[in-house]
């Protein structure tokens, strides 16, 4: 117990699949319901544990209800079934630059966008100016974020998240953000963090990305945990059943 | 008790939203705040004119201020109520027009409707020191109630949020609240003593006598409604420059109070499943 960052067991997590959704007033009332749904478990009994310090990677095919845990994680969705315990403070990086205002300037998004992520007016202006290094906007800081490129924009919402100092940081796929040159700036940053003891979760469809930072990996199928170890026979596994099912 | 220190702790996070709100509106506009005045006054316009020359809805004179101006006597109403019904009408929609930072991010929620009770409050408070500086012009000695002003400035607007509150998880799962609320609040903006005097409401009222044969009288009924309170007691305070009924000031609070309570009542129970409701 003492080593784990975050332990989960036996994770469930339904949504309901609508066939009839009346979202209006108007409509729940002249149809008499409010919706007609059934069932769908997008997770389902989902136990393992992550070790503090570690980086750890969720693969699975699209739908497989990596990013429903990731949510489940982040305390944005709730579990019908099963505990998550965590300790220590987690950030979660699920999409970056949400909560941006597009008529205000850089910095002050920055310190909007900081304290959304939990973060103290002091901690953030402690780590203001790492945050500007690392999304390379500082020409731009005084413009109003309307104006900045979509790769500016990611580049400084990326690193205001980096930048929260979390013990276990969250991240979905935003791996794929920005330039080479960035890309190999974050790897940096994910390394930095583990030589730091801080728990990486992440979610990746680049085996090779999963390959270079993680070395545990969780693998789902369709909401359901198929294997949990080691990265490299993990990904290997997967890589097989993966062929196997293009070939069958 | 946990759920307030959760409130609590993310007191910089409601301010840097309030502040958003704030600065987001009126950000690159030549007038800037000014901007904030034109729609009371464009409303005073038009009420001023159409009640108070073409209908003469003579308000009875400021007792004992002495004022007896229909401009300032309605904006004294109608200053609180615009502030009311902005927050009720933008509450509502704080959660929907946020759905994504919802569905990406976990902070306490209930920040998203109330920065909107702070940045409408801003703007309230801006358009009441105007209204303020002009009583004072007009001979209307406000200075000494200001301190009560404030006190039920603020009863009024956890009134609002309390109400905002409901209203924002309602619009989550019935989307057109939004549209209902806008016909609702123009109603309730007429039953409201708030572009007639309450003097003609009261002659209505023993002309009518009982209604449906009961002894109900129409003045029954405007009691029910919280608004009129607040206005009146608003315009005691500014208008007429005296203190109000006591009774009044409480009926004041416990309206406040009691909207606060269900509001974050109702908030609190759907809030977990908001992620996926949006």
């Amino acid at each position: 117990m003492t080593d784990n960052a975050v332990r989960i067991h036996g994770v469930g997590k339904s949504f309901r699949l609508y066939r009839e959704r009346n979202q209006t007033l108007k409509s729940a009332v002249m149809r008499g319901r409010t919706s007609v749904h059934e069932e769908f478990w997008a997770l389902r009994d989902v136990t393992f544990d992550v070790p503090r310090g570690s980086t750890f990677g969720l693969i699975g095919s699209n739908g497989s209800g990596k990013s429903t845990l990731l949510k489940c994680l982040a305390n944005i969705y709730h579990p019908n079934t099963g505990t998550i315990t965590h300790r220590g403070r987690i950030a979660a990086m699920l999409e970056v630059g949400s909560g941006f205002h597009s008529e205000l300037t850089g910095r002050e998004n920055i310190f909007l966008n900081g304290s959304i992520l939990g973060m103290r007016k002091r901690e953030i202006a402690r780590n203001f100016d790492d945050i500007v290094e690392f999304s390379g906007v500082e020409k731009f800081l005084d413009q109003p974020v309307k104006n900045y490129s979509s790769g500016m924009y990611v580049r400084l919402g990326f690193a205001i998240a980096i930048n929260v100092d979390p013990d276990i940081l969250i991240a979905d796929e935003v791996l794929a953000v920005g330039d080479l040159e960035f890309q190999d700036k974050c790897f940096e940053k994910f390394r930095a963090l583990r030589a730091d003891g801080r728990t990486v979760i992440l979610v990746s469809h680049s085996m090779s990305s999963v390959r270079q930072l993680c070395d545990r990996v969780a693998w789902l199928d369709r909401g359901a945990l198929r294997v949990v170890g080691d990265a490299h026979t993990t990904i290997a596994a997967y890589e097989v059943a993966v062929q196997q099912g293009r070939q069958g | 008790m946990n759920y307030l220190r959760e409130v609590f702790a993310s007191r910089e996070l409601l301010a840097n939203l309030t502040a958003r709100e704030i600065k987001g509106k009126y950000r690159r506009t030549v007038f800037g705040q000014l901007w904030s005045l034109a729609n009371p006054l464009a409303q005073m316009i038009i009420y001023s004119f159409v009640f108070g020359l073409i209908f003469r809805a003579n308000p009875p004179a400021g007792n004992p201020s002495g004022l007896n101006i229909f401009a300032l006597w309605l904006l004294c109403g109608l200053l609180p109520w615009i502030f009311f019904s902005t927050v009720i009408t933008l509450g509502a929609g704080s959660l929907v027009a946020n759905a994504g930072l919802i569905q990406k991010v976990y902070f306490t929620r209930i920040t998203l409707p109330l920065s909107i009770v702070g940045a409408s409050a801003y703007n309230w408070g801006f358009e009441m020191a105007v209204l303020l500086v002009a009583l004072s012009i007009f001979g209307s000695f406000v200075l000494p109630w200001i301190p009560l002003v404030i006190v039920v400035m603020l009863l009024l607007a956890v009134f609002a949020a309390g109400l905002a509150l409901m209203a924002a998880v309602a619009n989550v799962y019935f989307r057109d609240t939004e549209y209902l609320l806008t016909i609702a609040l123009q109603i309730w903006m007429f039953l409201t003593p708030i572009i007639y005097p309450m003097s003609l409401v009261e002659k209505a009222s023993t002309d009518v006598g009982g209604l449906l044969g009961t002894s109900v009288s129409l003045i029954d009924l405007y009691r029910l409604n919280p608004m009129y309170h607040f206005v009146e007691v608003f315009r005691e305070l500014l208008y007429d420059n005296r203190l109000p009924d006591p009774v009044q000031l409480l009926v004041c609070f416990a309206w406040a109070t009691g909207s606060l309570v269900l509001g974050a009542f109702v908030f609190r129970r759907n809030e977990r499943n908001l992620a996926e409701a949006l």
